[in-house]
């Protein structure tokens, strides 16, 4: 089983200190930082799809998922877009140029399928 | 050495010789045959073997475990030399110059049933041998759709190359640099697309297992299985093996076939696949000893 931290460096060991400011920079932001009832749904998702080491409650929403901030991979973005299709019928393309904006945080990942879910 | 290290000094080292050079170099391969070609070869290998020491010593610790005597340097010479030939040939095959060699090609009748049914398969391959030969193969005499998958700078890389040898081509290469990379591989094989992946490196030295290899233990990346499983998907191992002279042997071997769901217990279904995987490569090593391309210590 593949388990992981908030915090991944597999960079350079500089990231660490970056991402740690970049957290405690939105902790201050706190109204932005609150998951809403969908966002705290979909984060318990990635984290039981994802087999990750955090808590969905403690994923700041707009932390970034790819690489620095959540360390994702892209074979973490291929799982998410396979359970994604599979729960909320939404599918995410490769050919779509707005990628990195979807996938950038939670927060627009929630927003995207939001939009796009099969009512 | 931890993975990360490793991964910077394979990352480092691998692709010795500049975009330009590669450019002269297919530039003077296709203005001369392939034989007054291969006799460039012999001082481009003297030169390696006396400026290389890396490479030499990587050369050195493998041949030790595969031959299990003291290689001499006339084995490390052979080794680059395949290297070298299977390097040079890899011009021809991208220019689908296919009349100067002798393919014979084993379990065609794998990748032709895959084909009927449509839906792709991972075409699981090493850094061992002729990649481009088995994938020359299935292109031009099976007609399959093929994509290559791989790491963003070597895609950079082999993209402007291509451009120089065949433009084509350029497209059936899909680099991982990408967050949305995986997802155009899924696309590509719902489209019946053969993707193909060396599986015996790793950048990032994430996900890395240990398996027995040629007598000690080795790490294999567990994210292409990991990959074809998610996509639910046949994998076949692709091997061009390099015989001599102008002969290839091209071995398709089926690793898994489609699992009918998401394996319940991935981790047994991974470990089962990679088991194979690590052991026809050994089988393969063993049988072909010069084919094998990785130039530095593997079992670090």
């Amino acid at each position: 089983m593949r388990r992981r931290g908030v915090i991944s460096c597999t960079r350079n060991p500089f990231q660490l200190d970056w991402t740690n400011l970049t957290a405690a920079d939105s902790l201050m932001k706190a109204s932005h930082t609150t998951q809403t009832p969908q966002e705290a749904e979909l984060a318990r998702l990635l984290v039981e799809t994802l087999n990750l080491e955090v808590t969905a409650e403690t994923i700041d929403p707009e932390m970034p998922l790819y690489d620095e901030g959540l360390g994702l991979d892209s074979i973490d973005m291929l799982e998410i877009s396979l359970v994604v299709s599979q729960r909320f019928g939404v599918k995410l393309r490769a050919d779509d140029e707005h990628n990195v904006r979807i996938f950038s945080s939670l927060r627009s990942l929630n927003a995207y399928i939001q939009s796009h879910r099969e009512p | 050495m931890t993975p990360k290290l490793l991964a910077q000094e394979w990352v480092a080292r691998r692709e010795r010789g500049s975009l330009p050079a590669i450019k002269l170099g297919v530039w003077i391969a296709l203005r001369l045959n392939r034989r007054a070609a291969r006799l460039f070869l012999y001082p481009i290998c003297f030169f390696f073997l006396a400026s290389s020491p890396a490479a030499v010593r990587g050369s050195r610790a493998y041949l030790a475990r595969v031959l299990g005597r003291k290689p001499r340097l006339a084995d490390i010479f052979s080794h680059f030399l395949t290297f070298a030939s299977c390097l040079l040939d890899r011009v021809f095959l991208l220019n689908e110059q296919l009349g100067h060699f002798d393919i014979r090609v084993h379990g065609e009748e794998i990748v032709r049933a895959i084909e009927q049914r449509g839906g792709g398969c991972i075409l699981m391959g090493a850094h061992f041998g002729s990649f481009e030969v088995a994938r020359a193969v299935g292109r031009n005499q099976a007609d399959l759709p093929i994509s290559l998958l791989m790491y963003e700078e070597n895609a950079r890389k082999i993209r402007a190359a291509l451009a120089a040898i065949n433009p084509r081509l350029a497209a059936e290469v899909i680099g991982l640099g990408r967050l949305d990379s995986l997802i155009a591989v899924a696309e590509r094989l719902r489209q019946g697309h053969f993707i193909g992946v060396l599986a015996d490196r790793n950048i990032n030295g994430r996900d890395m297992v240990s398996y027995p290899f040629l007598g000690a233990p080795a790490k294999f990346p567990q994210g292409p299985f990991r990959v074809a499983m998610l996509l639910q998907c046949p994998v076949v191992m692709m091997t061009g093996v390099y015989r001599g002279g102008n002969t290839y042997d091209v071995f398709f071997e089926t690793l898994a076939e489609a699992p009918e769901a998401r394996p319940k217990d991935g981790e047994a279904w991974l470990e089962g696949i990679m088991g194979r995987y690590v052991a026809r490569l050994e089988q393969h090593c063993r049988e072909a000893p010069l084919n094998w391309f990785n130039f530095y210590d593997f079992w670090a």
